[in-house]
C-alpha cells in the first residue's frame, strides 16, 4: 500500500472511535434496553423472604406507586444506597425489595439456607437501615428476568395501574432521584 | 482567602501555561530565538505556582476548612493528618489537581534536563508540554475546582475520606501511576516535535528513551501497586478484575513497554522510525482515553468515579484535539521518512518488531473488551458483557508466543543471524524447562491442568533463557569478574524485567491454578481446615480507631498442631459515612498467603469468616517491582543518559 494512504489508517481509526465516543457520551450507559420499560409489572407469584408462607403476586401490588429494589447482601452498592433508600422511605416513598441471590444457583445442586440469609439480611438491614415495606425472594431469578435485570443494584418505578415507568440500573443517589425518578413521579400526581 | 489564593495561583499558571504553549512554538517556527529562550523560565514559573496551589490544598485540608466543597467531599477532621493529604487526591478535582502537579514538574524537568537538546526541538518539546498543560488547567479551572466554596451554608463536618481510600497504598498508588500516566506526555511531545521539525532520526529516540523510561517505571509501579492493594484492602482476595479503570491503566503500559523496545530499535539501528512515532502518540492518546473513560461515565465501572457529561465531554474535544492533531500531523510526515538499516528474518530486530506486535495485539485486546459493550450498543445490537474469562482467555492465549519469544529474542544479534548455534541452547532450554516444571507441579499437587503446565513452564523457560544468556556474555570475556564488569547495567536491567515478567507469568497462573477459599460459620474455640493449615476461631474483639469502630476476629493458625500465625481480620464501621469495610487478615509468605476476612455475626454467637489459600500470589507483585525497578535501574545507567546529552549543539534554524 501506499505509505501516504497507509499513514491516514491510524488517524481514520480514531475518528472512527471518537464518533462511538461521542455518542456514548450521550446515550446513557446504565440505561440498559428493557423490554419492560412503559410494559406492565410481568405477573409472578413469589414468597416473602421472611415469611415463606406469604406469598406476593403482581395483582397485590397494584393500586399504589412503589419502587421495586434489586439487592443482595452481597452487593457492595446495594449496602451503600440502603441508607438513601431509607431516607425515601421516611419521606413515604414505598419500596418493595426484590431479593436476589447471586450465590445460589440451583443448576449446581447449591444448598439454599433461608434462615442463615435472614440473619444476614437482618444484620446488614438493622445496620445500614431497613427502607423496605418488604422483600420478595426470587430465588429462581424468574422475576428478575423478566423484567431484564442484569444485576444488583437495580430500581424500578410502578404505577398505580403496574406499569413500569423508570429502570434504573445502579445506586439510587439524589442526582439520581432528582432527574430521573421525581420527574416521573410529578407526572403521576397531578 | 486562601481557598482563592490557591485558585488565583492556578490561574497565573495557567497563564504561564499559555505563554510557554505560544512563544516557544512561535520562536521555533520564525526562528526566534528570543522566543524560544523564554521557554524553560516559563515552565519553572508555570511548575511552581501549580506546586503552590496544591500546597494550599492541602493547607485547607489539614485546617479543616469545610466551607470548601472539596474539603468537606472528602475529609473529615477525625480523620488521621496522613490520611488528610492523601484526602487531596481521593477526589476527582484533587486527583487533577495532583495530575496538573505531576505534568508541570515534568515540563520544568525537561526544560532544566534538556540543555543539549538544539533550540528548535527544545522550544518544540517544551510547546507542546505547555499546550497539553494548558488544556488541563482550563479543565480544572472552568469545571474542576477544588477550591470551590459552599458559603453560605457549609457543614461543619465533612463527609469523609472514602474508606476503602484510607490504606497505606492509596497513599502512593495514585501518584505513581500519574507519575507514569503523565510522564507519557513527555515522549509524546518529543514524539510530535520531532515530526514538526520533520526529522525522524535516531537522535531523537536517543532524547526520548530516558523519559519513556522514567514514566515507564513510575506506570509499571503504579499498577503493581495499585494490584496489591486491591488485594489487601478489598478483600475479596483478587488482585485484577479487568475493571475499565484498571484497563485504563493498562493499555498505556502495554504501547509504552513497546515504545522502549521499539524506541531502542530506533536508536541503534535507525529502523521502526515511523512505527516508533505512532506508538509514542498511541501511548499518550491511551492514557486520555483512560482518563475520558474513568471520569465521564462513559462506561459502568465497579469503582465509583465523580461522572458527569460536561465533563466528559471536554476531555473527549481535548481528546479529539490533542489526539487527531496528532495523527494528521503523523500522517502528512510519514511518507518522508526513510528507514536506513537492513536486517534479515533471523535478527534481533525481527524479535523486537514481533514483541512491539504481540504488545500492540494485548493492547487493542483490552481496548476491544473495554470499549465494545459500548460500541455494541451504539450500533442497537442490544447490551452485551465482556467479562473476566474473555480477557483471561485472550492473554493466555498471547502470553505463549510473546514468552517464547521473550526467551529467543535477547540471545539475536542485530541484523542477521546463524541459527545453528542457537538451536541446541533453545532445545535444551525447553527440554529443562519442562522437566523442571513437571518435577514442580506434580511433585506439590495432585491435579495438574495443561494450561496450568504450560504457564508454569513458560515462566521457567524465561529463568532458563535468561540464565543461558547472561552465562554465556559473563563467559564470553576473559575471566568472570570482567565478564560482570563489561554489562552495562541496561543489560542487567533488561535481565531483571524479564524475570519480573517470569514471576508474574509464573504467579499469575498458580495463584490462580491453586488458590482455594472456604467460607465458614464459626464459634469461638472452633476448628476450620484448610490445605495443610488448621484455622482455631480464638473470638473477637471489639476495636475502635481515630474515626472508625468494629469488631476484629482473632484466628490461630496452626500447621501439624504448631503455631503459625494469629490472624487479626477487622470489620470496621466508619463513623461519619456509616459505610463498612474489611480489613482482611494477610500472613504473607513467599510461597503462599494466607488470607482471612472477618464477616458478618450470626445469631448463635458464631461469626462467618472467608479463609483464602493462596499460593504463590507474592510472585506477581514480586514480579511488578522487579519490572519496575529494571525501568530505575536503566535511569542510573550513565551510558544510558550521556547518550542524551551527547550531541550538544546550539542549532537554531
Amino acid at each position: 500500500m501506499n505509505k501516504k494512504v497507509l499513514g491516514l489508517v491510524p488517524l481514520a481509526i480514531f475518528i472512527l472511535l471518537s464518533v462511538f465516543l461521542y455518542q456514548g457520551l450521550f446515550g446513557n450507559p446504565r440505561e440498559i434496553q428493557t423490554g419492560r420499560l412503559g410494559h406492565n409489572m410481568p405477573a409472578f407469584s413469589l414468597p416473602d423472604l421472611m415469611d415463606e408462607k406469604k406469598t406476593w403476586t403482581d395483582k397485590e401490588l397494584q393500586g399504589e406507586v412503589y419502587l421495586l429494589n434489586v439487592w443482595g447482601t452481597w452487593c457492595p452498592t446495594c449496602l451503600a444506597e440502603l441508607g438513601y433508600l431509607t431516607e425515601l422511605k421516611e419521606k413515604g416513598v414505598k419500596i418493595v425489595g426484590l431479593y436476589y441471590d447471586q450465590a445460589y444457583d440451583p443448576d449446581f445442586g447449591d444448598k439454599f439456607d433461608v434462615v442463615a440469609l435472614r440473619e444476614e439480611v437482618n444484620n446488614m438491614l438493622s445496620r445500614a437501615g431497613n427502607p423496605y415495606a418488604f422483600n420478595i425472594l426470587d430465588l429462581n431469578r424468574s422475576l428478575a428476568l423478566d423484567l431484564g435485570v442484569s444485576g444488583a443494584p437495580e430500581t424500578f418505578l410502578v404505577n398505580k395501574e403496574g406499569k413500569i415507568l423508570v429502570h434504573h440500573t445502579g445506586d439510587m443517589n439524589t442526582r439520581v432521584w432528582r432527574a430521573k425518578f421525581a420527574p416521573a413521579i410529578q407526572e403521576l400526581t397531578p | 482567602m486562601i481557598p482563592e489564593i490557591g485558585y488565583f495561583a492556578l490561574v497565573l499558571a495557567m497563564a504561564l501555561s499559555l505563554l510557554l504553549c505560544i512563544f516557544p512554538l512561535w520562536g521555533a517556527y520564525s526562528g526566534n530565538l528570543r522566543l524560544m529562550r523564554a521557554a524553560p523560565s516559563l515552565a519553572l514559573g508555570q511548575c511552581l505556582f501549580v506546586i503552590f496551589s496544591f500546597c494550599i490544598l492541602i493547607y485547607i485540608t489539614l485546617t479543616d476548612d469545610f466551607t470548601v466543597s472539596y474539603v468537606a467531599q472528602n475529609s473529615s477532621s477525625t480523620l488521621p493528618w496522613y490520611y488528610k493529604v492523601t484526602s487531596t487526591w481521593g477526589g476527582h478535582e484533587g486527583a487533577i489537581l495532583l495530575w496538573l502537579v505531576m505534568q508541570s514538574t515534568w515540563t520544568a524537568l525537561v526544560a532544566m534536563m534538556s540543555k543539549s537538546l538544539p533550540w528548535v526541538l527544545r522550544a518544540r518539546v517544551l510547546g507542546v508540554l505547555g499546550f497539553l498543560g494548558v488544556g488541563f488547567m482550563l479543565y480544572t479551572l472552568w469545571m474542576s475546582s477544588p477550591f470551590e466554596r459552599l458559603l453560605p451554608y457549609y457543614p461543619v463536618e465533612g463527609r469523609d475520606l472514602n474508606p476503602l481510600l484510607q490504606d497505606p497504598g492509596m497513599i502512593i498508588h495514585p501518584p505513581l501511576l500519574y507519575m507514569g500516566y503523565v510522564g507519557l506526555s513527555v515522549s509524546f511531545a518529543f514524539a510530535i516535535a520531532a515530526l514538526m521539525t520533520g526529522k525522524l532520526d535516531n537522535t531523537w529516540a536517543k532524547w526520548s528513551r530516558p523519559w519513556t523510561m522514567a514514566a515507564w517505571a513510575f506506570l509499571s509501579l503504579g499498577i503493581t501497586i495499585g494490584s496489591w492493594w486491591a488485594y489487601s484492602e478489598l478483600g475479596w482476595g483478587g488482585w485484577w478484575f479487568w475493571d475499565p479503570v484498571e484497563n485504563a491503566s493498562l493499555m498505556p503500559w502495554l504501547v509504552a513497554t513497546a515504545l522502549l523496545h521499539s524506541l531502542s530499535v530506533t536508536e541503534k539501528r535507525g529502523v521502526f522510525k515511523s512505527w516508533t512515532v505512532l506508538l509514542a502518540i498511541t501511548a499518550f492518546s491511551l492514557c486520555l482515553l483512560g482518563t475520558f473513560i474513568v471520569r465521564s461515565g462513559i462506561i459502568v465501572s465497579v469503582h465509583a468515579f465523580a461522572t458527569d457529561p460536561d465533563r466528559g465531554l471536554y476531555i473527549l474535544a481535548f481528546l479529539a484535539l490533542v489526539v487527531g492533531g496528532s495523527l494528521t500531523l503523523y500522517a502528512l510526515r510519514v511518507s518522508e521518512v526513510k528507514s536506513e538499516g537492513r536486517y534479515q528474518f533471523a535478527s534481533r530486530e525481527v524479535s523486537l518488531w514481533l514483541n512491539n506486535i504481540f504488545l500492540v495485539v494485548a493492547m487493542l485486546i483490552v481496548l476491544l473488551g473495554t470499549l465494545l459493550p459500548m460500541i455494541h450498543k451504539e450500533l442497537g445490537l442490544g447490551a452485551i458483557s465482556i467479562g473476566v474469562p474473555f480477557f483471561n482467555k485472550m492473554f493466555s492465549i498471547l502470553i505463549v508466543p510473546f514468552a517464547l519469544l521473550l526467551g529467543i529474542g535477547p540471545m539475536l544479534r542485530w541484523k542477521q543471524n546463524k541459527l545453528n548455534t542457537l538451536f541446541p541452547k533453545w532445545t535444551i532450554n525447553v527440554v529443562l524447562a519442562i522437566i523442571i516444571t513437571a518435577a514442580w507441579l506434580f511433585g506439590g499437587y495432585d491435579h495438574v491442568a495443561p494450561l496450568t503446565f504450560m504457564g508454569t513452564a513458560l515462566a521457567v523457560w524465561i529463568f532458563l533463557a535468561t540464565a543461558t544468556d547472561l552465562l554465556q556474555k559473563v563467559a564470553s570475556q576473559a575471566t568472570i569478574p570482567e565478564g560482570i564488569k563489561r554489562l552495562g547495567l541496561s543489560y542487567w536491567a533488561m535481565v531483571l524485567g524479564h524475570i519480573g515478567l517470569g514471576f508474574v507469568i509464573a504467579g499469575v497462573t498458580l495463584t490462580s491454578a491453586y488458590s482455594v477459599e472456604r467460607s465458614v460459620s464459626m464459634k469461638p474455640g472452633e476448628i476450620a481446615t484448610l490445605n495443610e493449615y488448621e484455622y482455631r476461631f480464638e473470638g473477637v474483639n471489639v476495636i475502635s480507631g481515630p474515626n472508625y469502630s468494629g469488631h476484629a476476629g482473632e484466628v490461630t493458625v496452626l500447621k501439624e498442631g504448631k503455631k503459625v500465625v494469629l490472624l487479626h481480620a477487622e470489620k470496621r464501621r466508619y463513623n461519619v459515612g456509616m459505610q463498612f469495610m474489611t480489613e482482611a487478615a494477610i500472613d504473607d509468605g513467599f510461597f503462599r498467603d494466607l488470607y482471612l476476612a472477618l464477616g458478618e455475626e450470626l445469631n448463635n454467637g458464631a461469626w462467618a469468616l472467608r479463609i483464602y489459600h493462596k499460593p504463590y500470589v507474592r510472585w506477581m507483585w514480586l514480579g511488578g517491582l522487579l519490572i519496575s525497578f529494571a525501568g530505575f535501574i536503566v535511569l542510573a545507567d550513565k551510558r544510558y543518559r550521556r547518550s542524551s546529552r551527547t550531541r550538544s549543539s546550539e542549532a537554531v534554524a
